[in-house]
């Protein structure tokens, strides 16, 4: 650890770091204009399936946040970057909410699947079609993996065993670009010039945020808000960086020890 | 060619898949595999002992006899091995009462199976039936239970239909054991009881039997490793995939 770089970047997570669904974590708009006020670059990474950058950017916009459009970065752009990089042409079995943030791309003959939460989609139908694209040799990029999410009817399935259906169906493994991967901590920082060793991510899910953040060579500060339970700390290793009660006191830290 | 002969000795009996090998489902119940019809007549009046043995789970076993008897085959359904009966039995041994995730058509089959409170969930080929909603329910059901039990009829990855490629059963059997963290308990091919109850059917030991059929894994590596010998026809879902060729 001595020979830590200075530090030049900050990612940070929003539900659950920045606010907890419509409210905004004490103090936290206060805390990013400080952070601001230093010589760090800022980024905002979230996993979401469904909801567009535009629909992030209203609300953070309502809970009086000082965040622009092309600081965030979330599973859907990750997704759209690995699109454009292929040249390929996907089928998106995302929710119709998340349409905006791959409008321009060219999605007529579809040679790639896009998969995220969808469950109107989810139909065995559209999987055969998406099955048999994916027999042809179509790459199969998943959203992410989540096996479940809470809803207000209870439990309900998540993409990850539509995923999977498909990965058996046709001995293949998709690609995924959200939070946990490392590709996805590394596409966030692509073009601020900034090397893993010189950020660090800020955020509740202790494997997701702060597990692989560590992983692709970040420093990663877990805080005790959103969805964070006790103990939470151990479930990685190596432990995180530091963890802390919320968004603010992880900002004091970085002021007073890592610039 | 003689070692035809050869690979072909002692065998007494013939195991044979039907979707894909006598026939591909389709509109109207499907089409016989030209030359199919004839050939299991050959082999009627052959010495060999011949038992069907599918993983066919959208249709009872009365109504697919019916479908091939229309299509012009000679098969009764006392020659027929199939998941669905082999399942009932295992449910009435354990004293399982499942919810089930199967297509209407198969629904006959547990018209004696108490349904009640379920305590385990049976997934089968249910076409359009998998719907979000409908293994959204699924999944719940399992999450509820304290010992997970989740039956699939086969495990296939996908078969052929006169439109084209469909997904199987074993797609989202492994949805849900991915979502639930459970092992499935597969009945029906590639499960070695599944074979042997096809064998005892016909009075033949592993070893005189040939399985026919077209899907490399489900048909020719599961009766392969029940010490049959097996081979792969070029119908059905057959796809010429390099490096399928070298397995065993």
């Amino acid at each position: 650890m001595a020979a830590r770089r200075a530090l030049k970047a900050v990612l940070v997570d929003l539900n659950g770091t920045l606010h907890i669904e419509d409210a905004a974590v004490p103090g936290s708009q206060e805390a990013l204009k400080r952070l601001r006020s230093t010589s760090v670059m800022v980024r905002f990474v979230t996993n979401t399936t469904k909801e567009s950058k535009q629909d992030l950017l209203e609300r953070l916009k309502k809970l009086e946040f000082d965040i622009s459009e092309d600081e965030i970065f979330t599973s859907l752009t990750a997704a759209r970057s690995l699109v454009e990089q292929k040249q390929v042409r996907p089928m998106l079995l995302v929710d119709d909410r998340a349409l905006p943030d791959f409008k321009g791309i060219e999605t007529s003959d579809p040679n790639a699947v896009v998969i995220g939460l969808a469950p109107e989609h989810f139909h065995y139908q559209t999987l055969n079609q998406a099955f048999r694209l994916l027999l042809d040799g179509a790459p199969l990029i998943a959203i992410h993996k989540a096996r479940y999410y809470k809803r207000k009817d209870g439990l309900a399935l998540g993409p990850g065993p539509f995923v999977t259906a498909l990965e058996y169906a046709t001995d293949t493994k998709a690609t995924v670009v959200g939070k946990p991967e490392k590709t996805f901590f590394l596409e966030a920082l692509r073009g601020t010039g900034c090397e893993p060793e010189e950020a660090v991510m800020i955020g509740d899910d202790c494997r997701d945020d702060v597990g692989g953040a560590q992983n692709a060579g970040m420093r990663g500060i877990l805080v005790k808000t959103g969805k964070y339970r006790a103990a939470d700390e151990e479930k990685i290793n190596p432990a995180p960086y530091l963890t802390c009660e919320s968004f603010p006191h992880a900002v004091d830290h970085i002021l007073q020890h890592l610039l | 060619m003689a070692v035809w002969s050869e690979r072909l000795a002692g065998v007494r009996g013939v195991l044979l898949d039907i979707s894909g090998v006598l026939y591909d489902f389709g509109p109207g119940g499907g089409t016989p595999i030209p030359g199919s019809v004839e050939a299991v007549a050959r082999l009627k009046r052959s010495h060999l002992k011949v038992r069907f043995c599918t993983n066919e789970s959208q249709k009872s076993r009365g109504e697919l006899v019916r479908l091939l008897r229309r299509l012009g085959f000679d098969i009764s359904e006392d020659e027929v091995t199939s998941p669905a009966p082999a399942t009932c039995q295992v449910l009435k041994e354990r004293g399982l009462r499942p919810h089930l995730l199967i297509h209407e058509g198969l629904r006959s089959e547990f018209d004696e199976i108490d349904m009640s409170n379920p305590n385990c969930v049976v997934i089968a080929d249910a076409g359009e039936g998998f719907s979000y909603q409908n293994m959204n329910k699924a999944f719940q059901v399992l999450m509820e239970l304290e010992n997970p039990v989740l039956i699939s009829l086969g495990k296939g990855r996908y078969y052929k239909e006169t439109s084209g490629l469909m997904l199987d059963v074993g797609p989202y059997m492994k949805a849900l054991e991915y979502a639930c963290g459970v092992e499935a308990e597969v009945v029906g091919k590639p499960s070695p009881e599944f074979f042997s109850a096809a064998l005892r059917a016909i009075g033949v030991e592993a070893h005189q039997a040939i399985m026919i059929g077209d899907d490399i894994v489900g048909d020719v590596g599961g009766a392969q490793r029940c010490g049959m010998r097996a081979l792969q026809v070029r119908t059905g879902k057959f796809r010429s995939v390099p490096g399928w060729a070298h397995l065993p």
